[in-house]
C-alpha cells in the first residue's frame, strides 16, 4: 500500500494536478494529465526513485493509463 | 523554381524510387509528380484568387505530400495544418486568411461550418482529372511569390501566419544540401508534423537530392513499442527532430547503432541541445555527425549551424548554435538599436535572403518585426544572443514573453487570453516553471470567477476542456493554481514578474 502510494504521488508531481489522488482511477491520457514527455518524465522519475528499469517500448497508453494501473505495473517489476 | 525542376528530373531518372513512406501509404517520384500535376491543373480550374492559398489538412500522409507540390505548380502557396491543431484554431485561420480552399487529407470529415470554403480530399481532385496531364511551369510559383505559409502562435491571441517564399525556401534548400554531408540519396526521418516548420529541414532536402523520406507518426509516439518498430524497419541515414524528441527515444537502452545501423547525421533545430543528450548519441552512435542548428520560422527553419565535437562538450556547458550561413548575416543589438561590441549580449537580427516578407495580411505586426536593411529583409527575432572571438553565435533567451516548450514555440499571451475567455476565470497569467534552465511545464496562475465546482480539479478539468478547443494539447498549461488576489502592474495588468517570485518562495 504503501508503495502505491508513493508511486501515486509521485504522479500528483508530474502531473501537477491532485485529482490523481482523488481520482486513482482517471485516466491519464484521455484527460489530458499526462503526454509524451511527461511519460519521460515517468520513466526517469521511476528510475531515479524506485530503481525500477521500464524501456519506453514497453510502455503503452493502453495498460499504462490510469494512478492505480500505473502503481501496479510498477509494483510488479520490483 | 529550381526545387521544382529537380524534382521533375528526379521523377524521370528515379521514376520507381520511393519519395516518401509513411504507414498509411508510400508513394514514388514519377506519382508524386504525376499527381501533383492533377492538383494544380485542378486548382487552376477552380477560378480562385490568383496566389490564394490552399489550406492542406492531415497527419504525415503521402497525399499532403501531393497537395502541397500541386499548390506551389499552380502558382498558391499552401498551409499545412497538422490534425493535432483543434478545429477552433483551423476555421480562425481560415477566416483570416480568407481561404477559398481545403484540401482535406486525413481521411475524417472537418468540423468546420463555413459555407464560404470548400473542402475537397485529394481522391475528389484525382478521380475527376485525367491521368496525363501537364501543366505549364510558368503557373509555377517563383522568386518572391510565397511558397508556403506556416501559423505560429501569436500574442494576441490569434495565430499568425508567416509567409516563405520561393526564393526564400532555395535559399535555405541550397544551404542545406552545401554545408551538411545529406547530399545522398539518403534515408530521411520526417518526424515533425507539417504544421511545425522543422518538417521542412527533411522534406525538401530529402526531394531535391532523390532521398526518401520515412515519416513518423503520433500514433508511434503515443505507443513507443510502435514507434521503435518502425525506427527498426526504416533505415534512417539521416535523423532530423527536436531534442526532445530525441530525448525520449534515448530512454530506450535499444535506441543505438544496432537498431539504426547506418544513421549518420543527426540534425537538430527547435531548441536548445544539451551537452548530455549529444554526450549519450556519442556513446551510442559512434559514426555519426551531430550537427546544432538555430533560426526562427520567419528565416526559413534555420540560419546557423555548428558541427558538435566530442572536444565541445568538455569546453562548453551550453553548446553554441554556430556561424549564420554564408548569405545572411546576424547582428546584435542592444536596446537603442547599436550593435554591441563581439561577446555581449544583445537581441539578435537575421539579414539574409531566406528572410520572410513578413505576416500574412498582419501588416503591423511584419512592420513591429521586419525592414529593410541594405538590400536584404531583416528580422527582429526577440532572441537574445551573443557572438565569441571565434565567431561562433551563443542564445540566450527571450527578450519578450515568447518560449520553446519541448520545441514547440507560444507565446504566453495566447494562453493568457485563451483562459482568460473563459467564464471560470477573472484573471489569469501564465508562467513557465523551470528545471535546470529548461522549461519543465507552464502553470496557469488564475483569480478564479464563482463557480459551483466543489474541488478545484474539477475547475481546471472544465478550464482545460475549454481550452482544448482553441489550443493544440502543447499550449495547455500542466498546472493551474488558484488565488484570491494577484500583483497587478501600473496599468492594471497582472504582473508576471512579482508573480513568478512570488511562486517560487
Amino acid at each position: 500500500m504503501e508503495f502505491k502510494n508513493e508511486v501515486i504521488a509521485l504522479l500528483a508531481e508530474i502531473c501537477q494536478d491532485d485529482v490523481v489522488k482523488e481520482n486513482p482511477d482517471i485516466d491519464l491520457f484521455t484527460s489530458g494529465l499526462l503526454d509524451s514527455f511527461g511519460t519521460v518524465e515517468l520513466l526517469v522519475q521511476a528510475e531515479e526513485r524506485f530503481n525500477i528499469l521500464i524501456p519506453i517500448t514497453e510502455f503503452d497508453r493502453e495498460s499504462w493509463n490510469t494512478p492505480n494501473n500505473i502503481a501496479n505495473l510498477l509494483a510488479d517489476r520490483r | 523554381m529550381r526545387i521544382l525542376n529537380t524534382i521533375r528530373e528526379l521523377a524521370q531518372i528515379q521514376p520507381e524510387t520511393l519519395a516518401y513512406i509513411s504507414p498509411s501509404s508510400e508513394i514514388s517520384y514519377s506519382e508524386l509528380w504525376r499527381q501533383s500535376e492533377q492538383v494544380a491543373d485542378f486548382l487552376l480550374n477552380q477560378d480562385l484568387q490568383k496566389q490564394s492559398p490552399i489550406l492542406v489538412y492531415g497527419h504525415m500522409e503521402a497525399s499532403m505530400l501531393v497537395s502541397f507540390i500541386g499548390s506551389v505548380k499552380s502558382g498558391h502557396p499552401y498551409i499545412p495544418v497538422d490534425t493535432s491543431i483543434p478545429s477552433e484554431r483551423v476555421i480562425n485561420i481560415i477566416n483570416s486568411a480568407r481561404l477559398e480552399l481545403v484540401i482535406n487529407c486525413s481521411g475524417h470529415e472537418m468540423d468546420i461550418d463555413n459555407s464560404s470554403i470548400s473542402v475537397v480530399t485529394l481522391e475528389d481532385i484525382l478521380l475527376g482529372q485525367p491521368l496525363e496531364i501537364q501543366v505549364d511551369p510558368k503557373n509555377w510559383v517563383e522568386s518572391q511569390d510565397n511558397f508556403y505559409i506556416i501559423y505560429t502562435s501569436g500574442s494576441t491571441g490569434n495565430p499568425k501566419g508567416v509567409q516563405i517564399s520561393a526564393a526564400n525556401l532555395e535559399s535555405f534548400v541550397d544551404w542545406m544540401i552545401a554545408d551538411f554531408p545529406i547530399n545522398g540519396p539518403f534515408r530521411f526521418l520526417n518526424q515533425a508534423p507539417y504544421s511545425f516548420d522543422l518538417s521542412v529541414m527533411d522534406l525538401y532536402p530529402a526531394l531535391v537530392s532523390g532521398g526518401t523520406l520515412f515519416a513518423i507518426t503520433k500514433e508511434m509516439i503515443a505507443r513507443p513499442k510502435l514507434l521503435f518498430e518502425a525506427l527498426y524497419v526504416s533505415n534512417t541515414q539521416i535523423w532530423t527532430s527536436t531534442p526532445s524528441f530525441v530525448q525520449m527515444c534515448l530512454m530506450d537502452p535499444s535506441f543505438n547503432e544496432e537498431l539504426l545501423p547506418n544513421l549518420s547525421v543527426f540534425l537538430f533545430c527547435g531548441e536548445i541541445l544539451p551537452v548530455g543528450i549529444c554526450r549519450q548519441l556519442f556513446e551510442r552512435f559512434p559514426k555519426a555527425k551531430i550537427f546544432n542548428t538555430y533560426g526562427p520560422t520567419e528565416a526559413t527553419v534555420a540560419v546557423t549551424s555548428i558541427e558538435v565535437t566530442v572536444e565541445m562538450l568538455n569546453s562548453y556547458p551550453y553548446l553554441p548554435i554556430g556561424k549564420p550561413k554564408e548569405d545572411t548575416q546576424i547582428l546584435f543589438l542592444d536596446e537603442n538599436g547599436n550593435e554591441v561590441s563581439t561577446g555581449e549580449n544583445g537581441e539578435m537580427v537575421i539579414v539574409g535572403p531566406s528572410v520572410s516578407k513578413g505576416y500574412f495580411g498582419q501588416q503591423e505586426l511584419t512592420e513591429r518585426a521586419f525592414s529593410q536593411y541594405n538590400e536584404h529583409l531583416a528580422y527582429r527575432t526577440g532572441d537574445a544572443g551573443y557572438q565569441n572571438q571565434e565567431g561562433l553565435i551563443f542564445y540566450k533567451g527571450r527578450i519578450d514573453f515568447q518560449i520553446k516548450l519541448h520545441g514547440y514555440r507560444m507565446e504566453l499571451e495566447e494562453i493568457e487570453f485563451h483562459i482568460a475567455k473563459s467564464k471560470f476565470v477573472k484573471a489569469a497569467a501564465v508562467i513557465p516553471v523551470f528545471q535546470n534552465e529548461k522549461i519543465d511545464y507552464l502553470e496557469a496562475v488564475i483569480i478564479p470567477d464563482n463557480h459551483d465546482f466543489e474541488k478545484e480539479y474539477q475547475l481546471t478539468g472544465a478550464i482545460k476542456k475549454e481550452l482544448g478547443e482553441f489550443l493544440p494539447a502543447y499550449m495547455i498549461p500542466r498546472k493551474f493554481s488558484y488565488h484570491k488576489e494577484l500583483p497587478i502592474t501600473a496599468n492594471g495588468k497582472l504582473d508576471r514578474k512579482t508573480i513568478k517570485e512570488m511562486m517560487r518562495t
